[in-house]
């Protein structure tokens, strides 16, 4: 990075804390955190070890919702489905973004494009998955129509084991595309615009300006942004719920699915406890990898 | 076109501050001290010429491309609206509104008597578009307000400010990212309810209002790569913490603060299940828990398809609005409540 | 717990001034109840049925709020753990008997007693559907369903079928009977050739002879029940078993024959048919016949056009010759969490009453329990065009199967609905039922 740019805090004596200060920004935000976040968790790990139908008050049990989860096919089989999900849909929708957010930016300042990215997002989850639902019907939809016109068999986007997660998959890509678009174009905005000048008098190229600075002064932004995304995407429901259902057979119950049904529909609390702790402890571990393989603490921009 | 070959504003400060954040494409004002004039100038029209003609009309068929396939299932949600709901499936392929009628737009509003909603297919339940519309408004500008204004403290104090223990508490705070909604559903709901708030708009917003820990992980990302000599310079003038935030630190992530704060408003105008829950009485139903009457009634049936579509275009025009035309100026108030 | 409480009161209680009160009780002396139902064609009329019952009442005052069927369960259930809930609601049997094994709903004994209640007015069956295993009241019936061929009669005419023909078909899990053969015909594939015409391309089939809807999960009740019943097999032996008989050659044989036209091409596959709900494949005429519930009729002669004329046929008469059908209803339960239970009787009460469900019977969406009730929804069915003989004459002749009503209803039917459906798309054959049974019979140890 340039060496212009300074490096406050190795060049000064160590500040004085701002550790009061720090507490009176922190105020608000911790009473939230304590009493709508930190709370719950508490009550749902003290619940997971209980059995708990909801209706009626919740028994010690132990271990026993672990052991049984550890036999439950389903389960193992919603982490597998879950995993595929979130490679496909993590996966098409930051290389689409990232090139969507650089196109933003390199080559057109319209307004209206801008907002039409976002439309998507502006429609409830539940509603894009029926339009969807619709458009590629089997028999019904649009796209399936055309593919039977050009002469292409039909495909049961929703119905073929195979598929229906994918579908799913790219749905919610079409749906967060813009705002994920939305989340790096911020990160790039940060981006000093001397650094492009700097590149610009050497000659490079548009790839080499990409993969040479913007993708390494995106990455503490990137990897926030995965991070969110990721973390998102595990918690797959509202598409799965208003489509599939969890099927065919179990291709599509992801395991927010599967602990929504556990919880509310089979009043089963206490096991769907034990399967949000267990999603809590892989949702950690995944975000502190990521957090360390990307660094996302440093910022070059910072040193 | 134009957009095209001039690839860059000739200008900064002024212009961008009009702009939408999500349209803001200068970024140097929180970096690289004293380059600004410099920066300005070297960023005129000779800016970004290097772009070749080839790398632009791919660049333009690619958004071309995106744009496409983002708007055509916005025309079959128009087409739909338009169409009866009692014919659509006589010809489910029509690329144009199946006898076109202005009926589910009368039943989303509530303007259609309950006999013509029936024979339409639809409910022909009380939907009062307008005063849903208001809470919704009311609850999502609490929302965001308190939220975006919380979190940017929060992330300041992560971010920007040095004490001991910021690393493990940001960790721990961050752990409130991955709590599943399943966890936080029934406590909060027995909570907001022992203090009395159900069916209150406060009662809504209550989980939300204080925090969002995607808020303040975004902004801290932000806060992060702020300038810090700029804050130094400020300590030596003598400002306090709290002035050197409001005015200095928050205006210079401004675009970032006003993104999120676009992002998070919607998230909760789409929120459903909590408003439901929560606001159930007709003063504080939110526009999402109205029009939830379009939805399927029965395990395997059908929505009344052109009613809940004609409500998810009505529910996403307002914001659209604010996303278009109020975007860029708070932006620009907010970065004109700060250094000039 | 209480800590955080006091912590957040303090933090709230400014903005909570500024909000102003929460909703209290009415300053009136009046006591308001909260009525939950999901079905919005239903809203009308029992936003009738609330006025019509205040008048009566001087203190009562009943506030309908109607919810989707996902959220709807959510909020009862989310309700009864905060205390927060609807005071009276329509309960279905796939989740009362959850409801009442944790003691929340109320039980109606003592007040049907005091009141002298005559249930017998009820069409029969309906009032035992509602009884725990120890013959405990929970509540009233308010509607019931049965089944019946929806049928597109522009293809049964260009067919060469009469509506008496689809009113006798006969059907045996060997052959499919004269139903198979009605089906066969009435699929049509690409190119114009019926499903028993030589040169039939069961790979591109325009209209199906008969339409799925998925596996039927645990109970069949629209897809298979009824020829189920005509074996003498059901999915338990009375109300209440403690276990099923997904493992009896009856149910198998149904199930490989329904299987059968699958692969015969004359219904679609479980991946076809995995999208837009039956009722609107039938409408676009990509369906020629669909066995469905009463509470579809409404929805299906609403959709009457140039291509799609509907009508109604009494499922096939089977082995024993006679048409059968699933035989299920709904009635409004009292939530335990209610601060006015008498107030909550009196409520359920009037729903139950011939004052209320003939208002429902006019409005022509469901078939109201009160015998009397259910010939004034027929004629007004009929003044609307619909002859619904097919649906009502299941409970004059007493050709129903009660709906299978047992403990572990949602874990049996999470059980069965991927073994079914794995069944359906062919990767399973029959012999997956006997594991599928034992399984759920163990949930029962």
């Amino acid at each position: 990075m340039p060496a212009r740019r300074s490096d406050f805090t190795s060049t000064k004596p160590a500040r004085r804390s701002d550790f009061r200060s720090a507490m009176l920004f922190l105020i608000p935000a911790l009473i939230g955190f304590l009493a709508f976040f930190a709370w719950p968790t508490v009550r749902g790990v003290y619940l997971s070890f209980t059995e708990f139908n909801l209706l009626q008050p919740p028994e010690w049990i132990g271990l026993d919702n672990y052991v049984a989860i550890a036999g439950d096919p389903v389960f193992w089989n919603s982490l597998v489905v879950t995993s595929e999900y979130v490679l496909i849909n993590i996966g098409v929708q930051t290389v689409a973004a990232l090139v969507l957010a650089v196109l933003l930016q390199r080559f057109t300042r319209s307004m209206v494009v801008r907002g039409v990215v976002l439309l998507p997002y502006l429609i409830a989850n539940v509603v894009v998955a029926l339009v969807w639902f619709w458009l590629a019907d089997y028999n019904l939809g649009l796209i399936n129509s055309t593919l039977d016109a050009v002469g292409f068999d039909r495909v049961g986007f929703f119905g073929n084991e195979a598929l229906a997660m994918p579908t799913i998959a790219l749905i919610n890509v079409w749906r967060h595309l813009g705002y994920t678009t939305l989340l790096i174009f911020a990160g790039l905005q940060a981006i000093p615009r001397d650094v492009y000048e700097a590149a610009e008098v050497d000659g490079a190229g548009e790839a080499r300006t990409f993969f040479g600075i913007t993708l390494p002064l995106l990455r503490p932004v990137l990897a926030f942004v995965l991070v969110i995304t990721l973390v998102g995407a595990f918690q797959i429901f509202d598409t799965i719920a208003v489509t599939t259902g969890g099927g065919p057979v179990d291709a599509t119950r992801a395991i927010t699915y599967y602990i929504y049904e556990r919880a509310f529909g089979r009043f089963d609390f206490g096991y769907a406890s034990a399967m949000s702790v267990i999603l809590m402890i892989i949702l950690g571990a995944v975000a502190l990898i990521q957090l360390r393989v990307l660094r996302a603490n440093d910022s070059d921009l910072e040193r | 076109m134009s957009n095209l070959t001039r690839l860059r504003p000739e200008d900064t400060d002024s212009s961008s501050a009009e702009d939408l954040p999500l349209v803001t494409d200068e970024g140097p004002r929180s970096t690289s001290r004293g380059s600004r004039a410099a920066a300005r100038a070297a960023a005129s029209d000779e800016g970004f010429r290097t772009s070749s003609r080839r790398s632009r009309i791919f660049g333009g068929i690619a958004l071309g491309v995106v744009v496409v396939g983002t708007l055509f299932p916005f025309w079959w949600m128009i087409r739909t609206a338009f169409s009866t709901n009692n014919a659509m499936f006589s010809d489910p392929l029509s690329l144009l509104p199946v006898e076109f009628t202005l009926g589910a737009f009368e039943r989303v509003l509530g303007i259609a008597s309950t006999s013509d909603a029936l024979a339409e297919g639809g409910s022909g339940a009380d939907i009062n578009f307008g005063l849903y519309l208001l809470n919704s408004v009311i609850v999502c500008v609490l929302i965001t307000v308190g939220q975006v204004a919380f979190s940017s403290a929060a992330a300041y104090a992560f971010g920007v400010l040095r004490w001991r223990g910021r690393d493990t508490v940001f960790a721990i705070f961050l752990v409130a990212l991955l709590v599943p909604g399943i966890f936080t559903l029934l406590p909060n709901f027995i909570l907001v309810k022992e203090l009395g708030l159900l069916n209150t708009f406060i009662g809504i917003a209550l989980p939300s209002i204080f925090m969002s820990p995607f808020v303040v992980f975004f902004l801290r990302q932000f806060f992060l790569g702020v300038n810090r000599s700029i804050l130094e310079a400020a300590v030596i003038d003598g400002a306090g913490t709290w002035r050197i935030f409001y005015r200095i630190a928050a205006p210079l992530v401004a675009p970032q603060i006003v993104t999120i704060a676009i992002l998070q408003f919607i998230f909760y105008w789409n929120d459903y299940l909590w408003p439901l829950l929560v606001g159930q009485s007709e003063d504080t139903k939110l526009l999402t828990v109205g029009l939830g009457i379009f939805k399927s009634q029965t395990p395997q049936g059908s929505p009344d398809w052109a009613g809940l579509m004609a409500g998810a275009l009505l529910a996403a025009v307002p914001i659209f609005i604010l996303v278009v035309i109020f975007g860029r100026r708070i932006v620009g108030s907010i970065q004109s409540s700060g250094v000039k | 717990m209480k800590r955080i409480t006091i912590a957040s009161t303090a933090a709230v209680g400014i903005v909570a001034l500024l909000a102003g009160c929460s909703a209290g009780a009415p300053s009136d002396g009046k006591v308001t109840l909260s009525y939950g139902l999901w079905d919005a064609n239903q809203l009308p009329a029992y936003e009738q049925c609330a006025a019509d019952f205040e008048k009566t009442q001087d203190d009562i005052k009943v506030k309908v709020e109607q919810v989707g069927w996902d959220e709807y369960w959510n909020k009862i259930t989310t309700g009864f753990v905060s205390g927060e809930n609807f005071d009276v609601f329509t309960s279905h049997v796939a989740f009362y008997p959850e409801f009442q094994a944790s003691g929340q709903v109320l039980p109606l004994d003592d007040y049907i007693a005091a009141d002298k209640l005559d249930t017998s007015i009820y069409q029969d069956g309906l009032v035992e559907l509602w009884q725990d295993p120890d013959g405990v009241q929970y509540g009233l019936p308010k509607d019931f369903d049965t089944i019946a061929l929806f049928y597109n009669s522009q293809f049964t005419d260009a067919a060469g079928y009469t509506a008496d023909d689809l009113a006798s078909l006969t059907w045996n899990p060997e052959d499919g009977g004269t139903y198979e053969d009605v089906i066969a015909h009435l699929t049509v594939d690409a190119n114009g050739v019926r499903g028993d015409e030589p040169g039939f391309d069961k790979n591109n089939v325009a209209t199906y002879g008969l339409w799925m809807e998925a596996s039927g999960g645990a109970d069949g009740q629209t897809q298979w029940s009824f020829l189920t019943a005509s074996l003498g097999w059901s999915q338990t032996d009375e109300p209440w078993a403690d276990s099923y008989n997904y493992d009896a050659p009856e149910f198998a044989d149904t199930i490989s024959w329904w299987y059968s036209l699958v692969e015969k091409g004359y219904m679609p596959s479980l991946e076809a048919q995995t999208g837009i709900a039956w009722a609107d494949q039938l409408i676009a005429g990509k369906a020629a016949l669909v066995p469905n519930g009463s509470w579809m009729t409404g929805h299906v002669f609403g959709a009457a056009s140039d291509t799609f004329t509907p009508a109604l046929a009494s499922t096939p008469e089977g082995p024993d010759g006679k048409s059968w059908s699933m035989f299920n209803g709904l009635a409004d339960n009292i939530a335990a969490t209610t601060k006015h239970p008498d107030e909550a009787w009196e409520w359920v009460k009037y729903l139950g009453s011939a004052d209320c469900q003939d208002v429902v019977a006019d409005s022509a969406v469901v078939f109201p329990a009160i015998k009397t009730s259910t010939e004034k929804a027929v004629a007004a069915f009929e003044a609307k065009g619909v002859d619904v003989a097919a649906f009502a004459d299941h409970v004059t002749d007493g050709t129903t199967v009660l709906y299978p009503i047992t403990d572990h209803k949602s874990d049996v039917n999470a059980t069965m609905t991927p073994v079914m459906e794995s069944i359906m798309s062919g990767k399973s054959g029959t012999d997956a039922l006997v594991g599928a049974n034992d399984q759920v019979n163990g949930l029962f140890k």
